[in-house]
């Protein structure tokens, strides 16, 4: 299934919703999505993947090497929502200890002023 | 001679046109008029003439009769468009009356394009025009085609020259040291997953066993796990690690191999067996694919929860320690074993591998080990796997 993405700021951040499977088709679309908020100076980057189904391996890799780019520029990612299927795959390979996840907004936000 | 000539300028040889008509005046009009334009030419005086022409010849163009005897003008055009051979064929159909249900017919039934007999001189050279035009690109089409088929079939070679290559860094099946028997089986999927396993032997009480397998497809992932199986030799540990420990080789290799620019990476469980104390030690990078197998006929999932390797180059990874037994066995596995889609799409899964193994009790390791890719291919109804499959079993015998 293809990915749609849309951003859409909050105080101190941008939330990026997404639609669609984060996969290795749709790894170009994902890359370019994040890299244009991050150089547009964005310290956190919230992702919703209240409406992602599946992410795959590949997908796995991007997701960690958006961190690592966004701690390279003093930013940092969170994620809002994995579904259950997802979810259990970021927890088997650990995905949260790199990337907070939060079931709601405010809290995503909050995490960021607690780790200010 | 003729004046008009059309020069082919791009072409070395004329292009041609097929001429079929069962009356020999106007046939031998429009080769004459054709010839005059620059065009060589081909007549035959009926349809089934016209075919083996065709055939033959390979015009650029086929100008058709309608009405002829034995095969008329649309089905010579039905005939030609069923043969895989001749069906991008170019055809011009020439009639006397010019109906439109008439044209439809034609074009219905295989036509391209229609020429009136009562049609000028220049009516005549645009329409052959237009169909050398179509003709060409058709042409073009199909050189393309083949190109992109020859490519292809390159790049598929070169698959298969990488699989070959990765299979020659396995280990054979046998006995590994002294009361430590290993079968393995190794499916590499067409497009070649990365997955790649080893024994490195310490000394002939300790043994280091480890399953990787590199993320992506292609020939690129399978030069990275060779690439890690050379960081794997015993020789390159002890000089780069200094230790045995699986969790101090995944640390040290987690520094060695961060993410690529497009977000590849390893995921890898390695263990290591001492038969003197008789332990088993294990670490894991993502990947959750060993398995022990207890004489008792219980087993255990060795893995938990770890980041893959190269996610973050801060992580520890620390070994877990377990007791092992007189004729334990031990299974390493890539998810390409279990993550089978059966025709409904439900996966295979750890659950039902785990009971396949169980069922199998005390049957000799290398029946389980056939018996276990022969149930998920059951599964999946087909014997071609989506992704690599890689299986080492061990069976403890001292």
């Amino acid at each position: 299934m293809a990915m749609h993405t849309k951003e859409r700021p909050v105080p101190n951040g941008v939330v990026l919703e997404m639609t669609g499977d984060l996969t290795y088709a749709n790894r170009e679309q994902f890359k370019t999505a994040v890299e244009t908020i991050r150089q547009k100076g964005c310290r956190h980057l919230i992702l919703n993947m209240a409406e992602v189904r599946f992410v795959d391996s590949s997908g796995l890799g991007l997701l960690a090497l958006v961190s690592q780019n966004f701690k390279l520029s003093q930013g940092k990612v969170s994620m809002l929502k994995p579904q259950s299927y997802v979810r259990e795959i970021m927890s088997l390979a650990n995905i949260q200890k790199l990337i907070p996840v939060y079931d709601n907004e405010q809290d995503a936000l909050a995490g960021q002023q607690r780790a200010a | 001679m003729p004046s008009l000539s059309v020069k082919h300028t791009a072409h070395a040889a004329p292009r041609t046109v097929l001429v079929v008509d069962d009356e020999p005046t106007a046939r031998m009009a429009l080769a004459a008029r054709l010839k005059r334009l620059g065009y060589r030419v081909i007549e035959a005086g009926d349809g089934k003439a016209g075919l083996e022409a065709l055939r033959r010849e390979r015009p650029d163009l086929t100008i058709l009769d309608w009405m002829m005897p034995e095969m008329d003008g649309p089905s010579f055009c039905e005939q030609v468009r069923q043969d895989p051979e001749l069906l991008s064929s170019q055809i011009l159909m020439m009639t006397s009356q010019d109906q439109p249900e008439q044209i439809a017919e034609g074009l219905a039934r295989g036509a391209d394009d229609f020429l009136s007999k009562a049609a000028s001189k220049y009516e005549i050279t645009a329409r052959v025009q237009a169909g050398m035009r179509t003709a060409t690109l058709i042409r073009r089409l199909e050189d393309v085609t083949d190109q992109i088929r020859r490519k292809q079939e390159v790049l598929e070679q070169e698959l298969q020259s990488a699989a070959r290559y990765v299979e020659s860094l396995i280990p054979a099946s046998g006995i590994v040291v002294p009361g430590v028997q290993m079968v393995q089986a190794y499916r590499p999927s067409l497009a070649l997953g990365g997955d790649l396993f080893n024994i490195v032997r310490w000394s002939d009480d300790f043994l280091g066993l480890y399953l990787l397998d590199a993320s992506g497809h292609g020939v690129s992932p399978a030069l990275r796990s060779a690439s890690f199986a050379t960081f794997l030799r015993r020789d390159s540990l002890l000089h780069h690690v200094g230790s045995n420990d699986p969790g101090a080789i995944l640390t040290e290799a987690n520094k060695q191999f961060p993410l690529t620019d497009n977000g590849h990476y390893f995921t890898i469980v390695f263990a290591s067996l001492d038969l003197r104390r008789h332990t088993l030690s294990y670490a894991t990078a993502g990947h959750n694919g060993a398995l022990l197998h207890r004489r008792s006929g219980e087993t255990c999932w060795m893995a938990k929860p770890n980041l893959p390797l190269g996610f973050d180059n801060s992580t520890t990874y620390v070994a877990e320690e377990l007791p092992v037994a007189l004729d334990d066995r031990l299974y390493l596995l890539s998810d390409g074993l279990y993550e089978v889609p059966d025709p409904t799409g439900e996966l295979w899964g750890q659950v039902r591998l785990d009971e396949t193994i169980r069922r199998f009790g005390d049957r000799p390791l290398a029946e389980v080990v056939s018996g276990t890719i022969a149930e998920a291919i059951r599964w999946q109804g087909h014997e071609q796997f989506p992704d690599d499959v890689a299986l080492m079993g061990l069976e403890i015998a001292v």
